[in-house]
């Protein structure tokens, strides 16, 4: 009976040893993989960060000015040119959408 | 001793006890042994418990396998200043990754191969510099900072050890020079040096560390360029030194735009003049002249020492000592209160304000915030210049603005609590929430401001404002001309030339400042250089230009019901007069 108890209380011991072993492996290849994976975010949140400023840098209104007025034939709108709908006219409006604002959230 | 002898029996040890010791003998010895194998056993036991410990640390607990630790790469720190973005996003100030190269003289072995890599890489390195700190015994030397990602990647591609790349952060301004006053620089180390870089410094770094998103001004880029090229376009053409404008919101106190010109780069603030770098709207302190007349006004009409229609006497000069007021244009007549606004009379503004009194006066411009240093998220705030001794003949200068010298940031906040219904505005660089009640104190009664709105409505439709007039809007103002005094002598043809705009009168929303310092007449202003043809046109350009975009309808497809308030009227003597 003793000696029953003993060789399966060691086959446990073995095989939970076993096993450990196996879950220790795989959290290290999951770790490893969590670890590139973090690295590729901050990569991008990075190139994200480079790709703003030079949109922010291309976006220049003296450069958009020169543009349109080298490639357009548009003129100034006069203010009696714009139509507004009714409870439209709020006040300053956000046209602009930070560019990959999303992504870095 | 049973015990001894059984085991003796158990090992069949037929060995005889050693000669001359006895079965008791030999068995205090074998207790003695038994004594210390335990000990023994108990030491190993104490050993492989410690090995196994360690084993199940290292190998089931582990250390966290860090970014550090996967395939050698090095982690990426996160910007350490926040980024700068206007109130709609766009982005004014960011931190950018380069790199900075430092050489390792010891690590190098074929100096002359190294110093022709470089100089292959950099084509404008000075390489004898270079073969100096090689040559030297210095450990490790910095040479190059801000490395752009091409120059790196040749570097890394030279696979030369004694040359390594540390990463490395640079504050890059995309908008260059158009917001150069108001975000300011830094220095190489990430500290801010000037502008809002500067003023909320400590605030930038606290917003990177805890990952609070970019800082928002109160500033639109939009609004910015527009009063940017205005004012460079008027500069340009009247060979003015230099200029500055703001918008401000005249409820909150944000301001939309300020630029002062001219500008510099903040990539190089270090190639630039001192007048590049001083900022006339917010350090600058000019007496600032005509635009000072309607607080003369308003304190009359607020504390009833004048009505409306009241005349002063303009009829000549005034000599107080040794001075002489005179009137630009006179109009050698008494004039009403309106009428001292429409044709700026000096003579009549400072007879009334002579009637308010120096105490008052003096009051009255205190609570307006005109001898105080404004708080504002600048560090480049100027101080007034306030007369010592306040006489008569201060009361009478400080009346049509002169003897007192004020930034034009104090003159467009004070302009927003004279028409925003009388409560004082604490200017502000950044974005309040949509209807945010800031701190506000009423400065003169909703009344006096009512009239003040009319009142400088007519400068603009019938006075020295009208090249402000903006078809569909309507537009309020007043413009300001004051001789600069240099060396204590007021000199005639240097001028500080000035107008604040408010738009929509009738419901106040933004103010407009625009101002010259020491413009020159041209053909087209028929030699003039005075407020009215060099201040007051760019502050008309630029309401025509930000009106609709700042989503204010124009006043010609108003609703109806709502009609525009008929201002001026003749009244039976010929003079024009405001009504409520």
């Amino acid at each position: 009976m003793m000696r029953h108890l003993v060789l399966i209380s060691i086959a446990a011991f073995v095989l939970s040893m076993l096993a450990l072993f196996l879950v220790k492996h795989e959290v290290r290849g999951l770790e490893r993989e969590l670890a590139a994976l973090e690295l590729d975010r901050q990569r991008h949140v990075e190139a994200i960060r480079v790709l703003r400023s030079e949109w922010s840098y291309l976006t220049r209104p003296a450069r958009i000015a020169s543009l349109a007025a080298r490639h357009l034939p548009l003129e100034q709108v006069q203010p009696a040119q714009v139509r507004w709908l009714p409870g439209q006219a709020t006040g300053p409006s956000a046209l602009v959408t930070p560019i990959g604002g999303e992504l870095e959230r | 001793m049973r015990d001894l002898a059984i085991r003796r029996w158990w090992r069949r040890d037929r060995s005889p006890l050693p000669p001359g010791e006895t079965v008791a003998a030999a068995s205090a010895r074998l207790e003695r042994a038994r004594g210390r194998l335990l000990a023994t056993g108990v030491l190993f036991l104490l050993c492989f418990g410690a090995l196994i410990v360690r084993t199940l640390d290292v190998a089931v607990i582990g250390a966290p396998v860090g970014i550090t630790g996967a395939g050698g790469v090095s982690a990426l720190n996160p910007a350490a200043r926040a980024d700068i973005v206007d109130r709609n996003g766009v982005l004014l100030a960011s931190n950018l990754p380069t790199h900075a190269l430092y050489v390792e003289p010891g690590k190098i072995f074929d100096r002359e191969d190294a110093i022709a890599a470089l100089g292959r890489v950099f084509p404008d390195l000075d390489l004898e510099r270079v073969a100096s700190l090689i040559a030297s015994d210095r450990k490790t030397a910095l040479l190059r900072h801000n490395l752009t990602p091409e120059q790196a990647h040749a570097i890394n591609r030279l696979g030369n050890p004694g040359l390594w790349l540390e990463r490395q952060e640079q504050r890059f301004y995309p908008q260059g020079r158009l917001f150069a006053h108001v975000v300011g620089f830094t220095d190489v180390d990430n500290r801010g040096l000037a502008g809002v870089e500067k003023a909320v410094d400590a605030e930038l770094r606290q917003r990177a560390e805890a990952q609070q998103g970019p800082l928002a001004l109160s500033l639109d880029i939009r609004v910015q360029h527009v009063l940017a090229e205005a004012l460079t376009e008027t500069m340009t053409a009247h060979r003015a030194l230099g200029a500055a404008g703001m918008v401000m919101d005249v409820e909150t106190g944000e301001l939309l735009a300020l630029v002062s010109l001219p500008s510099f780069d903040p990539k190089g603030p270090d190639r630039s003049s001192a007048e590049q770098l001083f900022n006339r709207a917010t350090l600058g302190t000019y007496e600032l002249g005509s635009t000072f007349k309607p607080f003369t006004v308003a304190m009359a009409l607020d504390r009833g020492i004048a009505g409306i229609e009241d005349s002063y006497d303009a009829t000549q000069p005034i000599r107080v000592s040794r001075h002489l007021i005179r009137d630009h244009r006179p109009e050698n007549r008494w004039l009403t209160v309106p009428e001292i606004l429409i044709h700026s009379s000096n003579i009549a503004a400072a007879r009334l304000a002579v009637e308010v009194g120096a105490e008052r006066q003096k009051s009255f411009l205190d609570a307006f915030g005109m001898f105080d240093r404004i708080p504002f998220e600048l560090s480049e705030r100027g101080w007034p210049i306030v007369p010592r001794r306040w006489s008569e003949h201060t009361t009478m200068t400080v009346g049509f603005g002169h003897g007192l010298a004020v930034t034009p940031l104090h003159l467009i906040a004070s302009y927003a609590a004279l028409v925003n219904g009388g409560m004082a505005v604490t200017p502000t660089l950044l974005k309040q929430e949509p209807g945010a009640h800031l701190v506000q104190n009423r400065v003169i009664s909703a009344e006096t401001s009512a009239i003040m709105r009319m009142l400088l409505y007519t400068v603009v439709a019938e006075g020295t404002g009208k090249k402000a007039a903006v078809p569909g809007y309507l537009v309020g103002g007043k413009t300001g001309t004051a001789e600069k005094a240099i060396g204590g002598q007021y000199k005639r043809d240097s001028m500080i030339t000035n107008f604040v705009g408010v738009f929509p009168i009738d419901r106040p929303r933004y103010a407009v400042l625009a101002l010259m310092d020491e413009p020159k007449g041209t053909e087209e202003t028929f030699g003039f250089a005075t407020a009215g043809w060099t201040a007051a046109p760019v502050a008309g350009a630029v309401i025509e230009r930000i009106a609709p975009l700042l989503g204010i309808p124009a006043a010609i497809e108003r609703d109806e019901s709502e009609e525009a308030p008929s201002i001026v009227w003749e009244s039976a003597e010929g003079g024009r007069h405001a009504s409520l």
